[in-house]
């Protein structure tokens, strides 16, 4: 048994901080949960003690010895294996040989180019059966297990290492509940074994189950480590958030007589089901939701870009039936992806191009174009967005997260919406630019623009919508009217922890 | 002016200094290569590649491929010749009607299979890389089908002047070569559609999110493309005065290595006609040099192979940088 003690541990990148002055010690032989909100630096954290990225300063020392990891290979050769949260195995393979993947025991007199397929199966089911997997047969292809079980097989894979250190990234995130009880019952067997677990999770609620300390992160600070008997849920929610800023903008309220999107039934399996919602004219909505609660599925629903099962969507009153982008482009909707790099905008191009995607045809409505035509719709933007693009005939992929984002907007602009679903506006920007793109929502909204605004960071929804929806396990839980949310509750609705009361 | 600047501009147009550079090899070493009638001759050789390698550029850049102009051009001399043999009853001297009409049955099985590409690509996601694989054999086929394997010759007289004809002393092929040079010049510079094509193949998934219609775009530039190579097709069909099912073997590679020798990026979204126009004549002139030079014709085309790859290399090596 040994401990892993971090002395000071930091990551920077550029001027940002990840991890900052990271000092710890996690006990040999137990649970330590490790929480914290999204970007407050867990995944830096991992990353780190998983060798795939080098701190900048600070030292880990393993068992009183110092170390560092050059990679992931090295850290698993020292004794530290991670299993992360997207699943590393090879679905057409079967369990036995995922788990002695690249080390697959080879036949004697063979000069090692047959594999000895009696034994691969006899030692990879000799190592489920130890923890307990049974059910698990070694023989199976991974790619007729469940979610769970595959989630199983990595841990085993990870066990047949022999580590020290377990690193669990958000293991239970795609679980059901019979298999988080299974998960539970292999992650205290391998404690038992010895094994000091580092378990990063977003379920509160589970804590209690499993830890035996929470150690919490924000803004790359570490906050503090507390005993599971002292983590009561509304404890762990101030570590988690500290202190909030005040609200930046005044309380609105918004009439509830003029929807510009009216939501009724929307059925698309798995991610939700029978949705009913309204955006009102002029308002900002958010929607709540952790990742895989179908929050992107269901904006691209309301766009036309995926086909719901069932259901019926209204448009200022007007049914569209048969979504299509077209339709709904038409119909006065537009869509910011989440993911700039692949889906927002083109990067090969200029920012003026990429200002000119979405509105083409208000720009040039007979097809014929030119510079000069667009030119002015590009200024428009490029003024009233603040976006700093030096010569917008620059390719777009030179510019800064903030303004790539702001391009993306001012696209959509452009085409003189009346409803703009924003997905995820503020990820992967700094937080200056983060804040003049919620200006930005906020400022449009004066203007008339309904908007829907989709994040993972609460508070973020928190500083721009008037009203916030909680999507959990594929249905509409909770309606808040946004007068001054307190992001934690947002997020106990969020996770919707029965032992967490809501409070309001 | 800068040395930052005339480095930029140095950069920016690679392609047509090295052909300037070869232009002045080749004047100062190959007797007649600067008299008239050669750069006209220049011209009229790389009117039909040349054409079908704007559409090209328009495909590439939208990021799909086009292996079947080659064959294209074959089956649309012969559908021609074919079509009208059969419309004037084998007559000596068929009406200027007949093959009006052999062009307009062409031209649209020209733009049909285009359409085919871009619907089997939007429907069945089958990548254009095999579809006109596929076509490629198909038409091939097709033009041996229709003739018999063999020539047919059922022009009137004066069709000579398509292929063979002069305006002004200047070929008619070179005037067809402007034309399309005009059309997809235009459609890159000055329309919504080619403001489509660069975005789509920029980024597909960006382009369809903003509301741009994918597979349209896609689908018209492959007929486009497609009706090109039938429109070279008849050119050539005029040069020998007959349908016959062997030429433009291969031609999908020479159109092909002049789009990309003028700088098209064969992953999609970026290139211009301008630039693949500087392809198609570094590649004409590099042929017109080497029959001057008296090169065996079999050394001419590991010469131009390893011209192409040389070409392509200093482009990619500038672009990077």
């Amino acid at each position: 048994m040994v401990d892993l003690e971090l002395t000071n541990l930091t990551k920077h990148y550029g001027s940002v901080k990840a991890l900052d002055n990271f000092t710890h010690r996690f006990a040999a032989g137990k649970i330590h949960a490790l929480i914290g909100k999204n970007g407050s630096g867990k995944s830096t954290f991992i990353k780190m003690i998983s060798g795939a990225i080098t701190p900048t300063s600070g030292s880990v020392r393993l068992g009183g010895a110092a170390v560092s990891f050059s990679s992931p290979k090295d850290a698993f050769e020292k004794g530290v294996v991670t299993v992360y949260q997207e699943l590393s195995l090879i679905p057409e393979l079967s369990v036995a040989e995922n788990i002695f993947l690249g080390r697959l025991p080879k036949r004697a007199g063979s000069a090692g180019l047959l594999i000895d397929w009696p034994r691969l199966r006899q030692d990879a089911q000799a190592l489920l059966n130890e923890i307990g997997a049974t059910d698990i047969s070694a023989n199976a292809p991974v790619s007729s297990l469940s979610v769970g079980k595959q989630q199983i097989v990595e841990i085993v894979k990870a066990m047949s290492f022999n580590p020290k250190i377990l690193q669990l990234d958000e293991p239970t995130s795609a679980l059901a509940q019979t298999e988080v009880h299974q998960l539970f019952r292999l992650v205290r067997k391998l404690s038992d074994l010895g094994v000091t677990i580092i378990y990063i999770s977003h379920r509160l609620s589970e804590l209690q189950q499993i830890a035996d300390r929470v150690t919490t992160i924000r803004d790359g600070v570490m906050v503090g480590s507390i005993p599971i008997d002292e983590a009561r849920p509304d404890i762990i929610l101030d570590m988690m958030f500290g202190d909030l800023p005040p609200l930046h903008r005044p309380i609105r309220r918004i009439g509830s007589d003029d929807p510009a999107l009216q939501v009724r039934g929307l059925t698309l399996a798995p991610y939700f089901t029978d949705l009913n919602f309204e955006l009102y004219r002029g308002e900002v909505l958010g929607i709540a939701g952790m990742l895989g609660s179908g929050r992107t599925e269901l904006l691209h629903c309301l766009y036309g870009a995926r086909s719901a099962q069932h259901g019926r969507i209204a448009v200022n009153g007007r049914e569209i039936s048969r979504p299509t982008i077209r339709k709904m482009k038409a119909a006065g909707i537009g869509y910011t992806s989440e993911d700039r790099k692949s889906a927002g905008l083109v990067q090969l191009l200029s920012s003026h191009a990429n200002l000119c995607l979405a509105g083409m045809e208000k720009i040039a409505p007979r097809g014929w174009t030119s510079n000069r035509r667009e030119t002015p719709f590009v200024d428009r933007q490029v003024e009233d967005l603040l976006i700093k693009a030096g010569d917008p005939k620059l390719p777009v992929s030179s510019l800064s997260g903030g303004n790539q984002q702001k391009i993306v907007v001012g696209n959509w602009m452009n085409n003189q919406p009346d409803i703009l679903l924003f997905d995820e506006p503020g990820r992967g920007v700094d937080v200056q630019a983060k804040r003049q793109i919620y200006q930005i929502i906020w400022e449009k909204a004066q203007a008339g623009l309904s908007s829907i605004v989709i994040s993972t960071e609460l508070e973020d929804l928190v500083e721009c919508c008037d009203r916030i929806l909680v999507l959990h396990e594929g249905a509409i839980t909770r309606n808040f009217d946004n007068d001054g949310l307190d992001p934690k509750f947002l997020y106990s609705a969020c996770m919707s922890d029965p032992e967490i009361p809501i409070a309001k | 002016m800068t040395w930052k600047s005339i480095s930029a501009l140095l950069r920016g147009n690679s392609m047509l200094i090295i052909l300037l550079i070869l232009y002045v090899i080749v004047a100062s070493t190959a007797k007649g290569f600067t008299s008239i009638d050669n750069q006209l001759n220049i011209l009229r050789n790389i009117a039909v590649p040349g054409m079908i390698a704007f559409g090209m550029t328009l495909v590439i850049i939208v990021g799909e491929i086009d292996l079947s102009v080659g064959s294209m051009v074959a089956v649309s001399a012969c559908m021609t010749a074919w079509v009208v043999e059969w419309a004037s009853g084998d007559a000596i001297e068929p009406a200027w009607y007949f093959v009006a009409f052999a062009f307009l049955v062409t031209i649209v099985f020209a733009a049909g299979i285009g359409l085919f590409n871009g619907v089997l690509r939007h429907r069945v996601g089958v990548p254009t890389f095999i579809s006109s694989l596929a076509m490629m054999a198909t038409l091939a086929g097709l033009a041996n089908l229709i003739t018999n394997g063999s020539s047919i010759e059922s022009f009137p007289s004066w069709y000579y002047i398509i292929g063979s004809g002069r305006f002004f002393n200047i070929p008619v092929p070179v005037f067809l070569l402007v034309i399309a040079f005009i059309i997809t010049f235009t459609i890159t510079n000055f329309t919504t559609l080619g403001r489509s094509i660069y975005s789509v193949g920029g980024n597909m998934e960006a382009a369809r999110l903003s509301g741009i219609n994918v597979w349209r775009t896609k689908t018209i530039c492959l007929m486009i493309t497609s009706v090109f190579a039938a429109t070279g097709g008849i050119i050539y069909s005029s040069l020998i005065n007959s349908g016959n099912p062997t030429i433009a073997r291969g031609m999908e590679l020479e159109v092909i290595s002049a789009v990309i020798i003028g700088g098209v990026s064969l992953f999609g979204g970026k290139g211009s006609i301008w630039g693949a126009f500087i392809g198609v004549l570094f590649l004409g002139v590099l042929l017109n040099a080497m029959t001057l030079w008296g090169f065996n014709p079999y050394a001419q085309q590991v010469v131009k192979g390893a011209l192409i790859l040389a070409a392509v290399f200093v482009n990619f090596f500038i672009d990077k940088r």
